[in-house]
């Protein structure tokens, strides 16, 4: 698998990231609540099988946005590591700029930028300056570049203000900050993220996203980010991959899936306790409790006056909300849908990879 | 070679670097940290000190002849806090703690990063140079010609131990593998049985148990063995090479087994993470 070829010559439509038929099993022993089971399972342990990735094909082109969203547990962080040579797949093949990331570790992650939301790279008792100090050393890059990608992520993320601070002296969105300026140093040619704005506030994360909307924008950086925010990854990306249960449920622009399937939206009656549910032509009732009656609606075809005004005749309401349909239950409406439809995933082909000469 | 050589101290000059900063920065948090060392040094000989005191000696073993092994175990100690700091020697707090990816994201072979992240002079030399100063004083009390050749022993066995301690280390470590949450604090455990034996005079012990301290868990070659071939009291000259030619066997077990963890984790990953000790 190994290749000298330079993988920097994939270049125009070719992906950047490639993956064929991509499964990751993980193995998880079974603890039984009876002594037999226990002492057996010293001798025999039961182990079962889990499928956090089945079969998934995915290709990014150079300069793509791509959000990679799904529920909890879907599959999102098992790409990420897939991707950036942290994991090998069970099945399947990964390749990112030509590289295979787990046999060909040391070139490959020299040109790439990896950050987890929950983890930092910084020196934690250190200044932010002595961690920027240490990537240039390890990652060995040349003073000059070195010298203006530092003054790029200072005035693009405002690391001045806290440049000389500890980390465990920062907040969460400056550290993020710093994180995320710490992966650029290098200048890599993807960058892959994962939940870079998990426990942000708002406008800490309004200016991760901008950032990393200029980085795309200025430097054709490639952009693999994971979320389960599906307004924050809107804001982001032109392309949305929803993963659940380990398989790609939907592989396209963001306005197609809120045009076909982010349009349900959820409306919460209250009336009295005891008053039975308003039945709502054009609505789904989908739990009544307590005087409280949920039902889910079609934005685009169904008007919420005409419900309203269909429940105030059945009814008397005490209170009325409205909100979008939360982005799990979408992901697993789309999936079920299409697995009930025996519909074909909804995808881009993916382009035939280039192949490095020699 | 070259370039890896010159890698090789570029880093260890920034990571020393990086140290001597941190004891600048908060010279109050570093003057506690080095004390707090410094008495766990003397906590750890001050018992066979005492007993050496009260019985003029343990063994065949004179009060200064027990005073050069207390030295040699400390700086052995020491040494591997100087070089294998932010648990690298604790490999399975990093294993365990889901810690390694951070080795892992890094472009450089792994072995430069665990031969070098951990370099930290200033939080091991408390520990390293009270024990040179002991083993100096016996070595003087003693009498010892201090040739070039009883020098080039000294230095050949010293880094045996440190190297036989460091892969045990690994070998136990290793276990975090395939136990994350399990073994994550095992190397804290085999630390201090090293750390409360290797002071120890071995002579007299039944030969079963002697083999076993020598092999399964080389407490034997830490001070004791090589403390005995410099102070001359192994009868064979040949007896200064046994401890770095064992150090060479535990060396590719330690080796084998950390590859072989390795392998298994690029199957399985981490499925925990713990921020805890990390590069703090």
């Amino acid at each position: 698998m190994d290749t000298d070829a330079d993988p920097s010559s994939l270049l125009g439509e070719a992906p950047i990231v490639r993956l064929d038929g991509v499964w990751k099993t993980y193995e998880q022993r079974q603890r039984s609540e009876r002594l037999a089971g226990l002492i057996r399972g010293l001798f025999k342990p039961e182990i079962k099988r889990i499928d956090a990735l089945r079969g998934v094909s995915l290709a990014i082109r150079r300069g793509e946005i791509v959000a990679y969203a799904g529920p909890n547990g879907a599959g999102k962080s098992t790409t990420v590591k897939l991707c950036s040579g942290l994991l090998a797949p069970t099945r399947g093949s990964v390749r990112v700029m030509g590289f295979d990331p787990v046999k060909e570790r040391v070139r490959f992650v020299a040109r790439i930028g990896v950050v987890f939301g929950q983890r930092t790279e910084l020196w934690w008792d250190q200044p932010v300056a002595a961690s920027f100090d240490w990537k240039r050393v390890v990652w060995d890059i040349p003073t000059e570049r070195y010298e203006r990608m530092r003054a790029f992520v200072q005035d693009l993320l405002g690391l001045d203000e806290f440049f000389q601070t500890a980390p465990r002296e920062l907040s969460l969105g400056q550290r993020m900050r710093a994180d995320l300026g710490l992966a650029l140093l290098h200048e890599p040619e993807i960058l892959f993220l994962d939940e870079p704005t998990l426990g942000l506030d708002v406008l800490a994360k309004r200016n991760i996203l901008r950032c990393i909307k200029d980085l795309n924008r200025e430097r054709q950086l490639t952009v693999m980010v994971t979320s389960h925010d599906m307004a924050e990854l809107e804001q982001l990306a032109g392309r949305i991959v929803m993963i659940h249960k380990g398989s790609i449920a939907y592989d396209g622009d963001f306005a197609r899936l809120r045009r076909e399937f982010a349009a349900k939206r959820v409306l919460t009656i209250e009336t009295p306790i005891g008053e039975p549910a308003p039945t709502l032509v054009g609505a789904e009732l989908v739990s009544s409790d307590a005087g409280r009656h949920e039902y889910v609606f079609d934005g685009a075809q169904v008007q919420i006056a005409a419900l309203l005004d269909q429940a105030a005749t059945q009814a008397r309401i005490v209170d009325v909300e409205t909100h979008q349909l939360p982005i799990d239950d979408v992901i697993a409406d789309v999936y079920e849908r299409w697995l009930k439809e025996g519909h074909e995933l909804a995808r881009e082909p993916i382009p035939e990879q280039a192949k490095p000469a020699g | 070679m070259l370039v890896t050589m010159r890698r090789l101290f570029r880093l260890w000059f920034f990571y020393g670097g990086l140290d001597i900063k941190w004891m600048l920065r908060d010279i109050g948090s570093f003057a506690i940290y080095a004390f707090s060392d410094v008495v766990n040094v003397v906590a750890a000989i001050t018992a066979m000190l005492l007993i050496s005191e009260r019985f003029d000696g343990v063994g065949p073993w004179s009060q200064t002849q027990i005073t050069f092994l207390l030295g040699y175990a400390v700086m052995v100690n020491g040494a591997l806090d100087t070089v294998f700091g932010y648990n690298i020697a604790f490999i399975s707090r990093r294993i365990g703690r889901g810690q390694l990816d951070h080795i892992l994201v890094q472009p450089q072979p792994m072995w430069l990063t665990l031969v070098t992240e951990g370099f930290s002079p200033c939080a091991g030399l408390p520990i390293f140079l009270p024990g040179l100063g002991l083993l100096g004083w016996a070595t003087v009390q003693l009498g010892i010609q201090v040739t070039p050749v009883w020098l080039t022993f000294l230095l050949f066995n010293f880094l045996g131990s440190c190297l036989i301690v460091f892969a045990v280390s690994y070998v136990v470590g290793s276990l975090a593998f395939w136990a994350p949450r399990a073994a994550e604090e095992i190397n804290s455990s085999s630390w201090r049985l090293i750390s409360e034996l290797r002071t120890f005079p071995l002579e007299g012990v039944a030969p079963l148990l002697l083999g076993g301290l020598l092999t399964a868990v080389p407490i034997g070659f830490v001070a004791w063995y090589p403390s005995r071939t410099l102070l001359g009291l192994e009868p064979v000259a040949a007896a200064a090479f046994v401890t770095p030619l064992v150090s060479l066997v535990f060396g590719a077990i330690g080796l084998w087994v950390f590859r072989r963890g390795l392998a298994h984790y690029a199957h399985t990953g981490s499925q925990r993470y713990l921020s805890y000790g990390h590069r703090r």
